[in-house]
């Protein structure tokens, strides 16, 4: 007859314990792989994590603001908590575990923060980045055990935090002032990025490209630098555009960095030779009017479709209906739009620097700057179907392989290396 | 004990962009392909040959089989005239056999005729300008083998074929004895030993393999306790220097097996010609086509995904044309399509050794660059082959083109 647990000895409780979770061990490495991915898994004990971010949807523009929310979503679904600081007032998508902070809340401390093109906050004024600042180095630290800060903004007042309450700290490079101003970095923004790598405890980079580049322009220790790569949420069901043209789809900010100008000039060598393909660009940014009037000089105006900020409707719409993802960046340290259009099976042509090629052989890299191989390449999977559908199929494979969850408990781990038994 | 060592280099493509299509570039950039020759030639081909050609000289029992292809005689006349000539003198001892098989280590057993033939004949008429040699034994590329292909050897006056020792064909015969093919009793079949190839094809250099190092002791020991009639080692004669290096002691290796075979008593060398000879032991069928590569033995190394059926579908229809075009230039250009080392490039993934293997051999990136590159070369080919047709039709019209 079978005991109760209350009528077991210590030592045979202690054993079926034992048992019990080498049972579910076993099941669990019999579960198939879809099951394993979707049981929770909680490493070490449940952390409270102070965030010092950006942007967050719905009011983002780039990778940043995906980043952060599909990791702080993977983190609480572990079990842990974060109180997420931001410039901005919010509105946030809320997320259960994840609590929003902005200087806006303190009463005495009204703060600029609508979002609008290009990222950048309307009405920053002198000074308000001090502010910012200040006001993360005085918030109140309670029971948090690990600050985490993404990029440069909030470095200053992150690393004062971390300093006056004995706090570790992580710190997340997404891009480098370097790669964003392309080699004219703004002194401001470096010295802060320096103080927030300097003081961090470990620094998380998010391709070995870009840890390459910490240590060779930051002069940054390799040892400091754990690299985890983005990832990209399986999205749901898709429905294509109707219409008969081929759409060569640049989907991503209009910024310098981001090298659109290599895509109008490709789609104008392509243009003549595919005459049902039609080139979109979707998105918003600093270089929307000067990437207009280039299209009309290079007389595609006809053939490029700029369609400006889409929402994610549209956006998922672009990715269900897209033949080829081109993403042409003079620097892109992962790409996680490229990511995500090969999530929806559609092929793409990085270039070489791109953080994605490191986790993928299945898509076209290219030198950002060979215009001919970008316009060879578009051509190819326009016009080989077999290498379209081959392609599109591998890649969706290979970016799926690993998703957010797998890169929070990377991240946890780097927390845990930081934060030791409890004791920090 | 029948050692046969299989030479080819492949001519690779260059970067053939979609944009160069029409702009007469070549598809293959010939000094990169010397220059690749050239490194495997002092690597391998050179010392390989001069061990071999001091073994022959030493021990006059001693039985070599070699096949060598036109691709990799057309590079070794420009990149390595010496190998050719080492190659043609250690031929002249008559301890060596030659094999046939299609001038351009192509898939022409797998388009309709009379393609197999041409290029097994152009082939022929390689080895005989070369070597002075009419080889009496087939091996088709990649040791394929079919029914289809044994009534062709017949047709073909062939005394014998090579074919992988695989049990999906020896149906639980070990591949110790000579066998003929039931189809076309006239054609004796040498199955390949792949486990006691492989050991030194694949497994020597390994250290995780049980059995490293590996000596000539140990090995021809294992041969000597093989039952049966005749042991058939085949190979790439790359091996010895090129896939395991000088550094593995392959080298000596190869040096000491006629040695240490000549000290064991009951074993003795025999080329493949003379292996022929024997009776066959049983009929062998084979309805579909089996080959010594990867672990499924089939077609799949070249036409196992959809990327590789699709180049090759198109190739067959550009072949039509290039026929068509009248021009051996064209025709010639195609043929070097058809090796089918390009098709293997666009191998994508699989078991895991096997993927190995196959990127260790691929000139490209990823499967989806060999396609693409591919496809612009063939794409380019097949319009010039209809602007050759037209030119044709122009001037057998006397000039006048009739109106739609």
């Amino acid at each position: 007859m079978k005991k109760s647990p209350a009528e077991l000895t210590n030592r045979e409780l202690l054993e079926k314990i034992e048992l019990d979770a080498l049972a579910a061990e076993l099941d669990w490495q019999r579960a198939p792989e879809s099951e394993r991915a979707r049981r929770p898994r909680v490493v070490g004990r449940r952390l409270r994590i102070l965030m010092i971010g950006w942007e967050w949807p719905p009011s983002h523009s780039g990778g940043l603001g995906v980043h952060s929310f599909e990791l702080a979503t993977e983190l609480t679904k572990m079990g842990h908590t974060i109180t997420f600081l931001s410039p901005f007032p919010g509105p946030y998508t809320p997320v259960q575990g994840v609590t929003f902070r902005s200087p806006a809340d303190e009463p005495d401390e009204p703060f600029p923060g609508a979002y609008t093109i290009g990222g950048s906050p309307a009405g920053w004024k002198e000074g308000d980045i001090e502010r910012f600042n200040a006001w993360i180095a005085g918030f109140p630290i309670g029971h948090h055990d690990v600050i985490h800060v993404h990029d440069w903004f909030g470095t200053v007042g992150g690393s004062e935090l971390a300093r006056r309450t004995h706090r570790p700290l992580v710190m997340t490079i997404h891009s480098t002032e370097y790669d964003r101003s392309l080699g004219h970095p703004w002194a401001e923004i470096l010295h802060r990025e320096h103080v927030g790598l300097e003081a961090a405890g470990l620094v998380i980079a998010v391709s070995e490209h870009l840890k390459r580049q910490l240590v060779e322009r930051y002069g940054i220790r390799p040892e400091k630098i754990r690299v985890i790569y983005n990832a990209v949420r399986p999205s749901e069901r898709l429905v294509p555009l109707s219409g008969r043209r081929k759409i060569v789809l640049y989907l991503g900010r209009l910024a310098a960095m981001k090298g659109v100008d290599t895509f109008l000039r490709a789609a104008a060598r392509v243009a003549s030779s595919q005459p049902d393909a039609l080139f979109v660009v979707a998105g918003e940014g600093p270089e929307y009017g000067r990437l207009l009037v280039m299209a009309a000089h290079l007389g595609v105006s006809d053939r490029v479709l700029f369609l400006g900020k889409v929402t994610e409707e549209e956006r998922l719409a672009l990715l269900a209906s897209a033949s080829v993802f081109v993403l042409p960046s003079v620097v892109e340290p992962f790409g996680i739009a490229a990511a995500e259009a090969m999530a929806a099976g559609i092929p793409a042509i990085v270039s070489k620097t791109s953080g994605i090629a490191e986790i993928t052989d299945s898509v076209f890299t290219v030198d950002f700057w060979d215009i001919d191989e970008f316009a060879s390449r578009i051509s190819e999977l326009l016009n080989y179907p077999a290498l379209r559908r081959a392609m599109g199929a591998a890649g969706r494979r290979s970016v799926m392989r690993e998703g957010w969850e797998e890169r929070a408990l990377q991240t946890v781990g780097v927390y845990f290396e930081l934060v030791k038994d409890g004791r920090r | 004990m029948v050692l046969y060592l299989h030479l080819h280099q492949p001519w690779r493509l260059a970067r053939f962009r979609y944009l160069d299509l029409g702009s007469g570039r070549p598809y293959i950039d010939e000094r990169r392909n010397l220059e690749i020759f050239r490194g495997i030639a002092g690597r391998c081909y050179r010392p390989a040959l001069a061990r071999l050609a001091e073994a022959l000289e030493t021990y006059p029992d001693f039985r070599l089989s070699l096949s060598v292809t036109g691709t990799w005689l057309e590079q070794a006349t420009r990149a390595a005239p010496d190998v050719l000539r080492t190659l043609q003198r250690i031929v002249r001892t008559g301890q060596v056999s030659l094999l046939s098989e299609t001038y351009y280590h192509s898939l022409a057993f797998l388009l309709p005729p009379p393609e197999l033939h041409e290029e097994v004949e152009l082939h022929r008429a390689a080895l005989q300008r070369e070597f002075g040699v009419r080889p009496k034994v087939l091996r088709m590329t990649e040791l394929a083998y079919s029914d289809e292909l044994s009534r062709f050897a017949e047709a073909e006056r062939f005394h014998g074929m090579l074919v992988e020792g695989w049990e999906g064909i020896l149906r639980g015969q070990p591949p110790t004895y000579v066998y003929c093919a039931a189809p076309a009793p006239t054609v004796m079949l040498l199955a390949r030993h792949y486990m006691l190839s492989d050991d030194v094809g694949f497994r020597f250099s390994s250290r995780e393999w049980s059995e490293y190092p590996l000596t000539a002791e140990k090995y021809v020991g294992w041969i000597a306790a093989t039952p049966g009639e005749v042991v058939n080692l085949f190979m790439d004669f790359e091996t010895f220097g090129e896939h395991h290096p000088a550094s593995s002691g392959i080298l000596e290796f190869l040096s000491a097996l006629p040695r240490t075979v000549r000290a064991t008593p009951g074993l003795s060398w025999a080329t493949v010609e003379e292996a022929v000879e024997l009776p066959p032991r049983e009929s062998l069928y084979a309805p579909m086509t089996v080959s010594w590569a990867d672990q499924n033995r089939d077609l799949g190394a070249w036409l196992g995904n959809d990327l590789q059926r699709s180049a090759f579908e198109a190739a067959k229809k550009v072949g039509v044309l290039a026929r068509r075009a009248a021009d051996p230039e064209i025709l010639e250009e195609w043929r070097k399509l058809l090796t089918s080392d390009h098709f293997y490039y666009m191998y994508v993934g699989g078991h895991g050794a096997d993927a190995g293997v196959h990127q260790y051999f691929s000139s490209y990136g990823s499967p989806y660059d060999a396609y693409a590159n591919y496809m612009n070369a063939l794409m380019d080919l097949r319009s010039r082959s209809l602007e050759r047709i037209s030119e044709e039709h122009v001037s057998e019209t006397g000039g006048r083109i009739r109106a739609k």
